[in-house]
């Protein structure tokens, strides 16, 4: 039903620019710098580690399995130049001696030290080779206790930085969260009329989770690859530095393929963000609006609507899985050509006996080692662009600056004062929400305290905007708005709005009890004041009809609720503020006149001290009024009190006529 | 694991595809083993210096030659096996959002529009991973731990049982491992919702937090949430955090048993130091693997987690059902039944509605009046089902309308709810709900009759003004115009007005109360206002007082016979009169 998803579709984005972006969150992990150093300390000590643990087998080898004490045979009759391992033992050790002694064919003694040829040693008694080899056991078995002391050393330090990590991470998305939170709070009403709720809530909710990889894992592996790319770098210039810069020569073919493909990976993961953002919004629109959809059996063509926007979430996911497939295979391509030039170059190298072997062979498992971290760090920063392309959406809302004008002060002290709402007016003010089309054309009026001034007029005529600009979610075009005779942009807003209570047309509660509802969670009410304050706004019997009284818990919104009953509600929230001013914008549209009319009369005791002003189409209303202003298309086309304007239009025995009525009641 | 009947079908219909993507991942595996085969060989040949120039360009292009081919399969399985994650998504997105669509109003009264969000994107999320990237580990965890463990029972079988003594440690950590990460899973998906849900309500009521100065409560509302989020996060990285190391631990474990027995049997030379050598290599191939299976299991677990989450809402079988053996749809009817009804939402004791019998004739107005909470809406909202009849019944005609097919009765029924809510697109679509063939002068007959037209045309784009999420940028008065029109458009033969004027001006209202006065004896009229001159023409007028009929007759005989409607009517009379006056 919608040639596009909402009213206001979302920019598209022009070129990444990642280190400006990264530059902007580096603020947030700054708090935490401390744990993610440490982290990455422990990432370094982590890496050093697994590269300990192969030097403890290689020692185990090398020093107690196959000791390298060998002697080169020069025995007359063997091959020349033909190596033999001996084992060589220290006859010494009383007990090795009576051994050696047992196999007199085996052992060649020299002074007080014997050798066997290492292939012999299986012809040895296998008790007697234990005694024979008893510290090479021993070795073994301190070897072993030593491996297991590393593993269990890099198995708490894994624990603790992945504890530090997620730690730092949740951490830091929980400061991002709220920054946006409160900044989205502060933003002025227009932001919200141009932004769905539910792409808001994707913002805040699944594009700082979005970022939960980079902050967890990224970071600290990034360095952890670096440090080790360095080493394994310094390892291969050291063995053969023309070999070594050979083998680095497709390292710039991985960069500019990371760059290409990053700036395609960032694009699709541009639009899988604001598919997801949609995806929340027509869910939350579909939510809302249920009972229409089911009412009027619009459900298929809604869920068309909505598959068509999950199939270009597919879509976009189909792309990058087509971007990575080719990606990630391509750079391990260039391990094996990296590998394969090593062969060649280094293969003809030990041809031409400018290389030796055993160089080669430690160079080709080093350049295998090489390629890990290079594939890692490409792969990391893909990652990357999945997370920069929701941190993207995040700073656009946070570099939204749609806020109304603070009063620029150079200290609270300066700010004026506001003891009370005394006299509240507007001086021909202007407004237009969009460029050309005047909402308001020139209104003015004034009320004073105790006055209650009625607003009244046909559908659309500015009455709900006059409010509006009243409570400043709107500043005028030209005019001005005055509380005390004070321009109201010289006010913070949340002095004046701490002064006023507002019922507006629409009535909105919020889950939690009837009483925190009332209450709204800042006052303490008294239990009298409470019953005064449920008699006034007729919310007795709204609430005698819950289960559990002011404590029953509303669902959502209070949704079980009739619209009248969380009208009333509404009503009772504004008289417990205890407000200077109390605005009613249609406060009494879903309420009978019975009940609107005990509502009237409690308000206008109320509001002997108070200003009160009263939006309605009902005139009931404006009865009880000291002024009325009339509007239409933006005027204020009559104004006066209501007798003046009774009289005005010759209706006075009418006002009499009400009176008796209102005699009768 | 109920809850993978969501997935499973999906493997059923695209086997050849998932054993295709399975079987190029094992194709790489192999491939993969190659590369150190040909670097061996040329080691050895040029150790025994039996190679020149172009048998080492052969091995180097056999080498890049393998390296393409593994590009490929890659690319393959990749396309095959993650693809089906995404396909997976976008299924199970689509059958959770029908599914959603064919739930009852109780159902929504009781769940958070957040709540279902965090469903339909994070969770989902979670199992396109788990489905994605956990069949590529696992297939990598079996194949290549499989062909280790498979060498180093060729190589020793007794050495090959030592290294695999931490298996059943292995086995049991991670079936403990397993049952806390699903269950804190759990819990951080839940707490992801709640979040959803407190970011949401506070961004739709944003008008009462700014006008009320609730900023700073809010936000420290929120902080609480994201806070709770953030601790659930952690309780469950204690056990992921633990979980991933351990399975590194267990098997470096098994080198260290290697180090230790083998090394010594390698010094008492039961085996050759060959052997031992060769051995600890392997054990070390064995060591990706694992580490693949660690991560599977949490990918896994956290991607069950959420299926079960997103089961649950699928299996809430909707509280309004279609009848087995449905009724034939109605063209037309008589009359309409309310047959001692009885209601109460959820289960709840207090009734809202008790013995409510009315019968009104087709082509009757209806109207309904009462004090709020009396239960005026409640009874609109039972005609079209939205919800069902706690006791009693509804006939059309002599058929219970719980016999009829939903769409088959909705179908009769056009409906103007109390709160208008419109869709984020034209005013043009709002009113027509996007039918194309919907003709031009049907539309501007609605829109005239709903007193619209000439608000429509003073917008500059007129029927093609965007009108913003909810209609944000219309007055309330012109939503419910709106609204009315598209119910003026809808031709069905029942009209169900649910204070259609509330927030309308006086005049407005009178134009629009006129329209509907003329539908008398096409339409049936539904028609509930706390404006009397919106019923007083009404064939009969019933008066609710707490879910009771308390009165009911023609406006001249409520007038006498029912207080309440007169002393309303009185206040509103003269209060009319004087408003006609007042322009």
């Amino acid at each position: 039903m919608h040639t596009d998803f909402g009213y206001f579709e979302e920019d598209s984005m022009g070129k990444p620019y990642d280190v400006k972006l990264l530059r902007r969150l580096f603020p947030f992990t700054k708090p935490y710098r401390m744990l993610l150093f440490g982290s990455i300390v422990l990432v370094v000590l982590i890496t050093l580690l697994d590269l300990a643990l192969p030097y403890v087998t290689k020692i185990a080898i090398d020093r107690y399995i196959v000791p390298a004490k060998y002697t080169v045979s020069t025995d007359a009759g063997e091959q020349q130049g033909e190596k033999k391992r001996f084992y060589i033992v220290d006859l010494e050790d009383p007990e090795i001696k009576t051994v050696v002694k047992k196999y007199p064919r085996l052992f060649q003694t020299e002074g007080s030290v014997s050798r066997i040829e290492f292939g012999e040693l299986n012809k040895i008694e296998s008790r007697d080779l234990s005694l024979l080899r008893s510290n090479d056991i021993r070795g073994i078995v301190t070897a072993a206790a030593v491996f297991l002391i590393l593993i269990f050393a890099s198995f708490c330090f894994n624990f603790l930085q992945q504890m530090i990590m997620e730690y730092t991470g949740q951490q830091i998305m929980h400061d991002l969260r709220l920054s946006l939170f409160q900044h989205i709070q502060s933003l002025s009403i227009s932001f919200f009329t141009k932004n769905p709720v539910g792409r808001l809530v994707t913002r805040v909710t699944n594009d700082v989770q979005n970022m939960h990889e980079l902050f967890t894992s990224v970071i600290s592996f990034v360095f952890k690859d670096l440090f080790l790319l360095t080493g394994i770098a310094a390892v291969l210039m050291s063995i053969s530095w023309r070999l070594a810069l050979v083998s680095f020569a497709v390292v710039p073919v991985v960069l500019f393929a990371s760059f290409m493909f990053a700036g395609k990976a960032r694009n699709v993961f541009r639009t899988l963000r604001i598919k997801i953002a949609e995806i929340n919004t027509t869910l939350s629109e579909t939510i809302s609006g249920m009972k229409v959809i089911q009412l009027f059996g619009m459900e298929t063509e809604n869920f068309k609507r909505f598959k068509r926007i999950n199939h270009e979430n597919y879509m976009a996911g189909m792309r990058q899985i087509k971007i990575f497939g080719i990606f990630m295979p391509f750079i391990e391509f260039l391990g094996v050509l990296a590998l394969a030039i090593v062969i060649l170059y280094g293969g003809s190298g030990v041809l031409k006996e400018s290389i030796s072997l055993g160089a080669l062979v430690a160079f080709i498992s080093y350049v295998r080692m090489f390629f890990r971290p290079i594939r890692d760090i490409a792969e990391k920063y893909n990652i990357l662009q999945n997370a920069m392309a929701s941190a993207e959406r995040i700073f656009l809302i946070l570099d939204t600056h749609e806020k109304l004008p603070q009063p620029e002060s150079p200290s609270d002290a300066m700010l004026p004062k506001l003891e009370g709402i005394a006299e509240v007016a507007m001086e021909n003010v202007r407004f237009e929400y969009i460029p050309g089309e005047a909402v308001l054309k020139g209104v003015s009026f004034k009320v004073q305290t105790g006055e209650i001034l009625a607003v009244v007029g046909p559908t659309g005529s500015g009455k709900t905007t006059m409010i509006n600009l009243i409570i400043r979610f709107y500043d005028p075009l030209s005019g001005r708005v005055l509380i005390n005779g004070t321009d109201i942009r010289s006010y913070p807003p949340s002095l004046f709005r701490n002064r006023i209570a507002m019922v507006m047309q629409d009535p909105f509660l919020f889950s939690g009890t009837v009483r925190d509802n009332i209450c709204q969670g800042n006052r303490q009410v008294s239990d009298e004041e409470m019953a005064e304050i449920l008699k006034a706004s007729n919310c007795r019997s709204v609430v005698d009809k819950m289960p559990d009284g002011l404590d029953t818990v509303l669902s959502e919104g209070g949704l079980a609720m009739s619209s009248g009953e969380r009208q009333l509600i509404s009503i009772a929230r504004a008289m417990a503020r205890n407000p200077d001013l109390i605005i009613l914008d249609e406060a009494t549209s879903y309420i009978d006149s019975e009940t609107e009319e005990k509502i009237q009369n409690a308000l206008v005791n109320l509001m002997q001290t108070r200003t009160a002003i009263v939006v309605a189409h009902r005139l009931t209303t404006a009865r009880n009024a000291d002024g009325i202003i009339v509007m239409n298309r933006g005027r204020i086309i009559e104004t006066g009190t209501h007798d003046q304007l009774m009289a005005h239009q010759g209706f006075y025995h009418r006002l009499n006529l009400i009176q008796q009525v209102k005699a009768e009641a | 694991m109920k809850s993978l009947r969501l997935v499973i079908p999906y493997f059923r219909d695209r086997w050849i595809e998932v054993a295709l993507g399975v079987l190029f991942l094992i194709i790489v595996d192999f491939l993969q083993l190659f590369i150190p085969r040909i670097i061996k060989w040329v080691v050895d040949e040029l150790t025994a210096f039996q190679i020149d120039l172009p048998r080492l360009w052969m091995y180097a292009l056999y080498m890049l030659g393998i390296g393409l081919l593994i590009g490929v399969f890659r690319f393959g399985w990749r396309h095959f096996l993650i693809g089906l994650s995404r396909n997976v998504e976008e299924g199970i997105r689509n059958r959770l959002f029908s599914h959603i669509q064919t739930l009852s109003a109780s159902y929504f009264d009781k769940t958070k529009t957040g709540d279902l969000m965090a469903h339909a994107t994070n969770d989902i999320q979670h199992i396109r991973m788990a489905m994605g990237m956990g069949i590529v580990a696992l297939t990598d965890a079996i194949v290549l731990g499989a062909s280790a463990i498979g060498f180093m029972l060729y190589i020793n079988v007794k050495l090959t049982l030592y290294a695999l003594i931490p298996m059943p440690l292995i086995v049991l950590g991670a079936r403990f491992f397993s049952k806390k990460m699903h269950r804190y899973y759990g819990e951080v998906q839940g707490e992801f919702s709640e979040l959803t849900e407190a970011v949401r309500e506070r961004f739709a009521g944003i008008r009462i937090i700014k006008a009320y100065t609730r900023k700073a409560t809010e936000l420290s509302f929120f902080a609480g949430k994201s806070k709770a989020y953030v601790q659930s996060n952690m309780r469950l990285v204690r056990i992921t955090g633990s979980f991933f190391p351990m399975m590194i631990f267990f098997t470096n474990l098994s080198l260290a048993i290697i180090i230790y027995f083998g090394g010594q049997q390698a010094v008492r030379a039961t085996i050759t130091p060959g052997d031992f050598a060769a051995f600890i290599i392997y054990l070390r191939l064995i060591a990706w693997p694992m580490m693949a299976l660690g991560w599977v299991t949490n990918l896994i677990q956290r991607g069950r987690a959420s299926l079960d989450r997103v089961n649950t809402i699928i299996e809430t079988e909707p509280e309004i059902i279609e009848p087995a053996s449905p009724a034939t749809p109605l063209e037309t009817f008589k009359r309409i039944t309310f047959e001692d009804i009885s209601f109460s939402y959820n289960g709840n004791l207090r009734s809202v509605l008790n013995n409510i019998r009315i019968e009104i004739q087709a082509g009757e107005i209806l109207g309904i009046i009462g004090p709020p909470g009396s239960g005026k809406t409640t009874l609109l909202n039972l005609l079209p089902r939205l919800y069902d009849v706690s006791g009693g019944r509804i006939l059309i005609d002599a058929v219970d309308i719980r016999k009829m097919r939903i769409s088959d009765l909705r179908r009769l029924i056009s409906n103007v709810p109390q709160e208008p809510f419109l869709f984020a697109g034209t005013i043009r679509d709002n009113i027509t709900l996007a039918d194309p063939l919907i003709q031009e002068e049907a539309l501007m007959e609605a829109v005239e009759k709903a007193a619209l037209y000439e608000t429509i045309h003073s917008f500059p784009d007129g029927f093609d003004t965007l009108v913003g999420e909810r209609g944000i940028i219309l007055s309330g008065g012109q939503k419910q115009r709106i609204a009315l029109a598209r119910a003026f458009l809808n031709d069905a033969p029942i009209l169900i007005l649910d204070d259609p004027i509330s927030q309308v001006d006086v005049e407005t209202g009178a134009g629009i109360i006129r329209s509907i006065s003329q539908m008398a004896g096409h339409r049936t009229i539904f028609i509930v206002s706390h404006r009397l001159s919106a019923v007083r023409f009404a064939d009969r007028i019933i008066s609710m007082v707490d879910g009771r009929i308390v009165g009911s007759g023609s406006h001249s005989e409520l007038l006498e016979t029912n207080r309440y409607y007169s002393k309303t009517y009185h206040l509103q009379e003269l209060e009319e009169e004087l408003d006609l006056h007042a322009y």
